[in-house]
């Protein structure tokens, strides 16, 4: 570090420029990627909750749990396989609702057992009961279209209201807030409208078709259950995630940017590395005359690549954490430590390739050139 | 001339270049011997290979044939790295053009091979200060080469090429970029060095004037060294 130092020493202006595009370039490179993340987590945030291993869907829905219908007798044979507290059925329905029959606002409809494992968490209020109906707990983005507790928001397909007990916090689906209702609710929402009737006799709670089972449990245990049912896909929550509809569009180009902006920098860095090193192939051939090694100059380059895409690095941490501090909480941004950690070490990984091409051309300088040559 | 203590041996040197097809013999059994405190002037005709010659003698280049011999070591069969070790500590090198770093301070290009040698730094510091001292760079170690004066760079190389102690120095044309005062200060110097340490100099000039603080002065005529 001897030489890299001490070269960075006296050409200051020129590396501090180079240094300056490459904090604006990570610091792209990290908001990009926040927005992406924070984007997915405001697109997903329901099922990236969920602490399923698994899921169960139709095997004819394409990986939507939309499109998926299980029906009562296929749910309660996966459940019996699973064994107890091992799956959770899911409803999901998309909805436009009436709040306090004034504003509309949409709503992802999720059935949910309020004593299992996929019950959210509640942030205000109260949670609901399984055999409530006319009940429902809110994601708190609602309190925007008006929703409060106490208040009753109404189905326009089906024209069934639900009363507010609570709220959640973080829980949507195809960026759209979710409305958390209980099983006995959900068989309600299936049964066809009868002239009003609602209520009194018919099928029992937990009869009407779900779109999903979440499972518990070991890859293998999981996969024999699957096998056992062979009109079900089994897919990972991820697999679930990805086919939720707009969100591989929206990541797709979100990635299509980041990646975009890693090669960047690795190439605005191979090219002025590699444009300083083509001015000082002779310096690089005295220097491996009077007795150099070609590793020592090799990590002399490869050190100024590093210390620089660091140093701007950490200018641009500090850049996005003011940043954070100042931003909208319309904005969804999320970046939370591991993926700080994981750009951070690709970004350095870029460079690090960037000063590649430029680690060559020092191996190959001459130090011959340094006899018989009049300038340096 | 002590044939037991020569520094720098070269034996039926022989190197050609091809030139397109053609090949030329610059070195045709070439051989040379320098002892201890003795310095030598290498003249020639532009083109008879005197930068060919020092290179080889550098462990810059392989000769196609012959051997050449550092300190009584023979060069043949060292790798890049080994022959890069012993450039370092047993060769220093004087450049036509003074060849300093451009982004280090004077002291700093002495630090420099110093470091490379693995010479402890308390060390490196205080003989960095005697030999700039004695060269009479006293007041311009902080300085970078650019605001050197022609002499005071090539005094600065010189300071370079003693500083891990070598047993052979190698000049080319060192005087080419100095007047005449300034040629005979560094010529007087490297003389001085030569003498007072029991080192073997080579010197390869075109300057008639570089000729007489030189003990031999040999010229390459047709790819071998004779008296002059
Ligand atoms: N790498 C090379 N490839 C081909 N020919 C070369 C190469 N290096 C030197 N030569 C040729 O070898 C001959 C000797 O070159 P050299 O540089 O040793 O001459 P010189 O005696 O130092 O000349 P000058 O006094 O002009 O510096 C020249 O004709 C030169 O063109
Ligand atoms: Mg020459």
């Amino acid at each position: 570090m001897f030489l890299a130092l001490r070269e960075m020493r006296h050409s200051k202006l020129r590396y501090a420029l180079m240094a300056a595009i490459l904090i604006l370039v990570s610091f792209l490179v990290l908001f990009v990627t926040g927005l992406a993340k924070g984007l997915s987590y405001a697109n997903a945030s329901s099922v990236v909750n969920m602490p399923a291993d698994a899921f169960l869907l139709s095997a004819d829905a394409e990986h939507r749990l939309a499109r998926s219908e299980l029906a009562a007798p296929q749910a309660e044979r996966i459940r019996e396989l699973a064994g107890e507290g091992k799956s959770e059925a899911l409803g999901v329905r998309m909805a436009a609702v009436e709040v306090d029959g004034a504003g509309k606002a949409d709503a992802a409809v999720l059935a949910v057992d309020p004593e299992g494992w996929l019950a959210p968490p509640v942030v205000e209020g109260a949670a609901l009961a399984p055999g409530d109906t006319g009940k429902a707990l809110a994601d708190a983005q609602l309190k925007a279209a008006g929703a409060r507790i106490g208040g009753v928001l109404t189905d326009t397909a089906s024209g069934r209201s639900w009363e507010i007990v609570g709220f959640a916090q973080d829980e949507s689906l195809s960026h759209t807030p979710a409305l958390f209702v209980s099983p006995a609710e959900w068989a309600e929402l299936a049964r066809p409208v009868r002239g009003g009737a609602a209520s009194g006799g018919g099928e029992p709670a937990g009869s009407a078709p779900y779109n999903a089972i979440a499972l518990q449990g070991d890859a293998q245990r999981l996969e024999a259950i699957a096998a056992e049912l062979p009109d079900t896909a089994l897919l990972s929550k991820r697999q679930v995630i990805e086919a939720i509809p707009g969100y591989s569009a929206e990541q797709g180009s979100l990635s299509m940017m980041i990646a975009f902006l890693y090669v960047i920098s690795a190439f605005v860095l191979a090219v002025f590395f590699y444009v300083m090193t083509l001015q000082k192939l002779g310096q690089f051939g005295i220097l491996k005359a009077i007795g150099a090694g070609t590793g020592y100059l090799a990590r002399s380059v490869a050190g100024q690549v590093l210390l620089l895409a660091a140093a701007s690095l950490a200018a641009s941490l500090l850049l996005i954490a003011g940043f954070r501090a100042v931003l909208p909480a319309s904005l969804p941004f999320r970046l939370d430590e591991m993926t700080l950690l994981a750009t951070c070490g690709l970004f350095l990984a870029t460079s690090a390739a960037g000063s590649l091409v430029s680690i060559v051309k020092v191996a190959r300088a001459d130090a011959l050139e340094a006899i018989g040559r009049t300038t340096a | 001339m002590n044939r037991t203590k020569a520094k720098l041996v070269l034996d039926g040197i022989t190197h050609a270049f091809t030139d397109g097809e053609k090949e030329r013999t610059i070195l045709d059994g070439l051989s040379l011997e320098v002892g201890e405190g003795e310095l030598v002037a290498v003249t020639g005709p532009s083109g008879s290979g005197k930068s060919t010659f020092l290179s080889i003698a550098g462990a810059l280049l392989s000769p196609d044939g012959g051997e050449v011999r550092i300190d009584g070591q023979p060069l043949s069969g060292m790798d890049a790295m080994r022959l890069a070790q012993l450039r370092l500590g047993k060769l220093g090198f004087i450049f036509q053009s003074a060849n300093l770093i451009p982004y280090l301070k004077v002291e700093e290009q002495l630090l420099l091979v110093a470091r490379l040698a693995g010479m402890p730094r308390a060390e490196a510091a205080a003989r960095s200060r005697e030999l700039l001292e004695r060269l009479g760079l006293g007041g311009r170690r902080k300085a970078y080469p650019e605001r050197l004066s022609g002499g005071e760079k090539q005094r600065a190389a010189i300071a370079r090429a003693w500083m891990n102690g070598p047993e052979v120095i190698l000049a080319d044309e060192p005087t080419a970029s100095l007047d005449a005062p300034r040629g005979a200060d560094v010529m007087e110097m490297l003389r001085a060095e030569v003498k007072a340490r029991s080192k073997a100099g080579v010197v390869v000039t075109h300057d008639e004037r570089v000729l007489s603080f030189c003990d031999r002065v040999l010229v390459l005529d047709a790819g071998r060294l004779k008296p002059a």
